[in-house]
């Protein structure tokens, strides 16, 4: 169960980090630093986020309705201060550009979407193809 | 006592983004809470598919948490911002971009939670179709968005556009207005959009070869569903952009004030009940196939009389603009 989670973890995780890596190192050469150091900021806290979603999971389950969602609004609190840390360090810091590090908050949402809508167009050419 | 400008730009501000971040939390943990317990519920019925239940449910999660991560934006924003140029009325913009960045996530979160659940009961029922199910789930949780993503323009305009040299009277209450208008037209269509998205997960893992025109039927009603905060957009719009003539009647500011009010208040209920419309032909598609034109038909007449609530609303609200 936890293996599953930690295998979707990795996946997206790894895809989002490599992608902001690269693309902050070709905005960093490209002389955009602050955007390409606030994407890369922005990502490692939407990995850090995403990993926490997983690890709290098991506490949600087994649980009645509303301890659930007492349990699910803690989550949110708890890992919402984590990611004010970038959001506020972008807001005080010319060397961070705010908009690229809002774009890296999201992209491990980022990465899913596409993943899954990559994988259901696949899927649709394959039929058509057939 | 009296106060500078600064002094209630910053009281704005605060409060605005006290506002944003806190009611934009209720939706999103209600929408994670409703997963959970859906995922409860699959557990329950096979333990055995745990892991897949796990993995629909954390990817299901990081999606319907976006709406109050703009929400979180918002107000970090407001609470850092630094106005170019600061007027009283730059404190009823900021206000306004806070409550309507905090009422216009409400509905993402809760509808986008929707699917999330749906999506774990539909894996234990239907092992086979999980991919299908958990590409249609992150399809319905991402079109549930969109009210969010209106109401967090709404209030980037708010934040960043300089309305210094508009007059104080009455354009004060056509942004907080405006702020009404966006987010309270969004909960509506934001919970609607998620009836639509959890029937359509429930469908397909009834009936897996109705995938396609399950997603088909629940995309038609979801975008109808959206109407009503499409109609709160544009009359934030109207509010936001029209030069407004000075005028220190209390009247004038309260026709302005209270056209945000008629939009917002106007589109909650069309918005969730284009959902439900959607939701029932969504979930009828997935059982009776053959009859799927019909019922989208019928799902579509039933949204436009819905719809005919938010229209008069909006009617009021650009007469209140316009003519008063």
């Amino acid at each position: 169960m936890i293996e599953s989670v930690r295998e979707t973890q990795k996946k997206y995780c790894s895809r989002a980090i490599i992608i902001a890596i690269f693309a902050g190192l070709f905005l960093i050469a490209g002389d955009y630093r602050p955007i390409g150091k606030g994407l890369v900021l922005g990502t490692l806290f939407s990995v850090v986020n995403f990993v926490l979603i997983g690890e709290t999971l098991p506490l949600r389950l087994g649980k009645i309705k509303s301890k659930t969602l007492a349990i699910a609004l803690g989550s949110i609190i708890f890992r919402y201060a984590l990611l004010v840390v970038p959001l506020i360090l972008a807001v005080k810091m010319e060397q961070l550009n705010f908009a690229a590090t809002v774009c890296g908050i999201f992209m491990v949402q980022m990465m899913i979407i596409v993943d899954h809508f990559k994988t259901a167009i696949t899927s649709t050419f394959r039929t058509i193809i057939k | 006592m009296a106060y500078d400008v600064q002094t209630w730009i910053n009281l704005a501000a605060y409060v605005g983004g006290g506002l944003a971040m806190g009611l934009g939390a209720v939706g999103a943990a209600i929408g994670e809470g409703y997963t959970a317990a859906q995922a409860n519920e699959a557990l329950g019925q096979n333990p055995e598919m745990s892991g897949d239940v796990f993995k629909s449910m954390l990817v299901g999660q990081a999606i319907a948490e976006s709406a109050s991560i703009f929400a979180l934006v918002i107000a970090i924003l407001l609470l850092f911002v630094n106005p170019s140029a600061p007027s009283a009325i730059t404190a009823s913009s900021l206000f306004g971009a806070g409550l309507c960045m905090g009422l216009g996530a409400i509905g993402s979160g809760v509808g986008s939670g929707i699917p999330g659940g749906q999506a774990c009961l539909g894996i234990v029922r239907q092992p086979a179709a999980a991919g299908k199910l958990t590409t249609n789930m992150l399809i319905g949780s991402a079109v549930c968005q969109t009210p969010a993503i209106f109401a967090m323009v709404v209030a980037l305009v708010l934040i960043f556009i300089d309305y210094s040299n508009a007059p104080l009277f009455p354009t004060w209450a056509a942004l907080i207005g405006a702020g009404l208008s966006m987010g309270l037209s969004a909960i509506g269509s934001g919970m609607g959009g998620g009836f639509a998205a959890g029937a359509s997960c429930e469908g397909i893992a009834r009936q897996p070869e109705s995938a396609a025109n399950v997603t088909t039927t629940m995309l038609v009603g979801q975008a109808v569903s959206q109407t009503p905060a499409i109609f709160g957009l544009l009359i934030s719009f109207v509010l936001m952009f029209k030069s407004h003539e000075a005028s220190t009647t209390l009247s004038a500011s309260m026709a302005l004030l209270g056209a945000g009010i008629c939009m917002g208040f106007g589109g909650i209920g069309p918005g969730i009940g284009n959902g439900m419309a959607a939701e029932g032909a969504v979930r009828w598609v997935a059982r009776n196939m053959s009859h799927a034109g019909e019922l989208m038909r019928i799902m579509l007449v039933g949204q436009a009389v819905s719809q005919s609530t938010a229209i008069y609303a909006m009617v009021i609200s650009l007469v209140l603009i316009f003519v008063l």
